[in-house]
């Protein structure tokens, strides 16, 4: 398996003026110290509670967000040093799907037009070759060729998704980034487009980083899962692993909230006290320590590492240092 | 889902038909702009010719809106009135319009030093009052044109360097369309604002596309709808500041037939001809009413969200 993309202590932060003048400076930390491996035609699932970060990720991957620090090495180069300009030439192989289906295209154009323009702007395809090239993308996508004449308001919110998968496609890209792609959509059609996300990477070699807040959906389709927290990726482990071994406090609260089919199996609901902190002043030391059952003197003021457990399954906590001896039951 | 695809624009449309009030507003100015716009060949009289046996004549058959008291006709003039009207309302409003929506999308588009910069200039105009700027460029540039265009004559012997009524347009046309761009400036730019944030310009972005191809194919586009109700009032405020401004002495200036100079004048004497003050009043009036009708009809067929 080859290295896709090479993400190393990847940051963004966003500077805010606050008050009525714009006179205190403020930093708001979506994103530090975020760094991994993505292989070529795996599935990398982002999962984490709304404010975690999951999506500054994904747009300080594609440099949609210019990177604070860090770096994403793709071919060689460093991402994140690339302006605007830099950056064309890289798009192509680098897509993104959003999350919402009713903004997610440009109102004014039909279908046609949406798909046309990256095709032709890349010079992807000959005009006179575009009318089957779009009848192919759309076909890709299971829409009928008729749809390129249509405008986005006359589609259901399962067809504009569909339509913005086949726009990342038109790119013939190598990577997508899927921003919550399926949430906004009714159960019925996040399978359809689940399943239609799914054949495309078989069909053209996809890797996707998959955002989510879906366990349920994440475990179904992901190689490999990571878990974030305000901001920093707590643990990464293949998908199996994490949902049979969570390692870290936040995953094991994370996954005992999902809900189960049975309402009277015996549940083990660990329930976290407090509230996620703001991210303008994220705790000093590891980021959990403020509602984390395990947190000890340390957890207070050391950032703790991000260390392999077992093999591929790795975690950032100072309390967990092997999969079965956890210093879960004797907090010092 | 009927067959043919419709556009948001021809929805729009759709909508505006419905609108009876609008329909009416289009209506009326439809018709002024026809009028004004073939006025030569239907005014029964030529709009300056004097008759002084038939001064204030009340309306007639033979002079429907009567005469004034030089003995002309006021149909007429009211007629070519429109031609100044709508000349300027046109021409004010495109010229305000070039620059309020160049500004307002660099500004809201690029952000930062350049919105800073341009949006203290809009403050800067909007807080000078409108009718001292009109009078101060009139009083400081009237003659200097003037004169620089009797040099022009002079040099080339071409007559239309001696048409007086060119000073006063290219004059009214300038100092009005320097108060009127900065609503235009800050409408485009809020509006650029809220839609460079939406996740199809992000997309656009993500496919490695221009700026200056997602500014003008994904963002301007969007930001039409609210602009064109503007211009649809702007055009009737237009007209209106072109009277008040001809009304006050510092617009277009006789014999140029304009509605504000017309109801100027008619206002001295309108005890004893009333008619002379109804007619351009009546007319003006009835236009502003028109354009706002349809200002308000293309607003809603527009913005639908906004209603229930």
């Amino acid at each position: 398996m080859t290295t896709l993309l090479e993400i190393r202590n990847l940051s963004k932060h966003f500077d805010l003026r606050l008050g009525a003048f714009g006179e205190r400076g403020a930093r708001v930390h979506a994103l530090d110290d975020f760094s991994v491996d993505i292989a070529e035609g795996e599935t990398l699932s982002i999962v984490g509670e709304s404010g975690c970060g999951k999506s500054t990720t994904g747009f300080a991957i594609l440099n949609l967000h210019h990177p604070s620090g860090g770096s994403v090495l793709y071919k060689g180069t460093d991402l994140a040093q690339l302006d605007e300009d830099a950056m064309r030439p890289f798009r192509r192989d680098l897509q993104i799907v959003f999350q919402d289906p009713y903004s997610t295209l440009n109102p004014r154009m039909t279908i046609g037009e949406a798909l046309s323009e990256p095709i032709l702007f890349h010079k992807l395809a000959s005009k006179a070759d575009l009318p089957a090239r779009l009848a192919q993308l759309l076909q890709d996508v299971g829409l009928s060729a008729r749809f390129a004449s249509r405008y986005p308001h006359e589609l259901s919110g399962g067809q504009r998704q569909r339509v913005a998968i086949a726009r990342a496609l038109a790119c013939q890209p190598r990577f997508i980034v899927c921003d919550e792609a399926i949430s906004a959509l009714d159960v019925s059609v996040q399978a359809q487009i689940l399943n239609l996300l799914l054949d495309l990477q078989d069909k053209y070699g996809l890797t996707y980083l998959f955002i989510a807040h879906d366990l349920a959906v994440v475990r179904h389709i992901s190689d490999r899962v990571g878990v974030m927290y305000l901001g920093r990726l707590a643990e990464l482990a293949p998908a199996a692993n994490l949902f049979a071994t969570p390692l870290h406090p936040y995953t094991r609260a994370l996954l005992s909230a999902v809900p189960e089919a049975n309402p009277r199996a015996p549940r083990n609901r660990q329930m976290l006290q407090g509230e996620v902190p703001s991210p303008l002043a994220p705790p000093p030391g590891c980021r959990f320590h403020t509602r984390c059952p395990l947190a000890r003197g340390l957890c207070r003021s050391q950032t703790p590492a991000f260390r392999e457990i077992t093999p591929g399954h790795l975690t950032a906590c100072h309390a967990v240092t092997s999969p079965t001896a956890t210093n879960w039951e004797t907090p010092a | 889902m009927e067959d043919r695809p419709t556009s948001l624009w021809r929805d729009a449309w759709k909508r505006l038909r419905r609108n009876k009030l609008a329909v009416t507003g289009l209506w009326i100015v439809a018709v002024l702009v026809l009028v004004a716009a073939i006025g030569p060949w239907i005014t029964p009289y030529d709009f300056l010719s004097q008759n002084l046996d038939a001064r204030n004549l009340p309306p007639s058959l033979s002079h429907l809106f009567g005469t004034d008291d030089l003995g002309r006709d006021v149909i007429s003039r009211v007629i070519y009135g429109a031609r100044t009207a709508f000349l300027v309302a046109v021409c004010v409003t495109v010229i305000a319009l070039l620059i309020g929506v160049v500004l307002g999308a660099i500004a809201g588009f690029y952000g930062g030093i350049f919105d800073r910069v341009m949006m203290w200039f809009t403050d800067m105009t909007m807080s000078v009052p409108q009718l001292l700027l009109v009078v101060v460029i009139n009083a400081s540039l009237k003659q200097p044109i003037a004169t620089w265009m009797e040099g022009m004559y002079l040099a080339t012997l071409n007559p239309i360097w001696r048409n007086s009524a060119l000073v006063d347009f290219v004059l009214v046309f300038g100092s009005m369309a320097l108060i009127s761009w900065p609503p235009y400036a800050r409408l485009v730019r809020a509006q650029v604002l809220s839609i460079r944030s939406r996740p199809y310009v992000t997309a656009a972005r993500a496919l490695g596309l221009t700026n200056r191809i997602i500014l003008l194919r994904y963002v301007l586009p969007n930001a039409m709808g609210p602009l064109i109700v503007a211009v649809s009032a702007g055009l009737g405020t237009a007209m209106v500041l072109e009277s008040a401004f001809s009304f006050l002495g510092v617009g277009v200036n006789p014999p140029t037939p304009s509605w504000g100079n017309m109801i100027s004048d008619g206002l001295r004497v309108w005890t004893n001809y009333p008619h002379l003050l109804i007619a351009p009043a009546a007319v003006l009036a009835v236009v502003t009413v028109a354009f706002n009708f349809l200002g308000d009809g293309l607003n809603d067929a527009l913005n639908p969200k906004g209603q229930k």
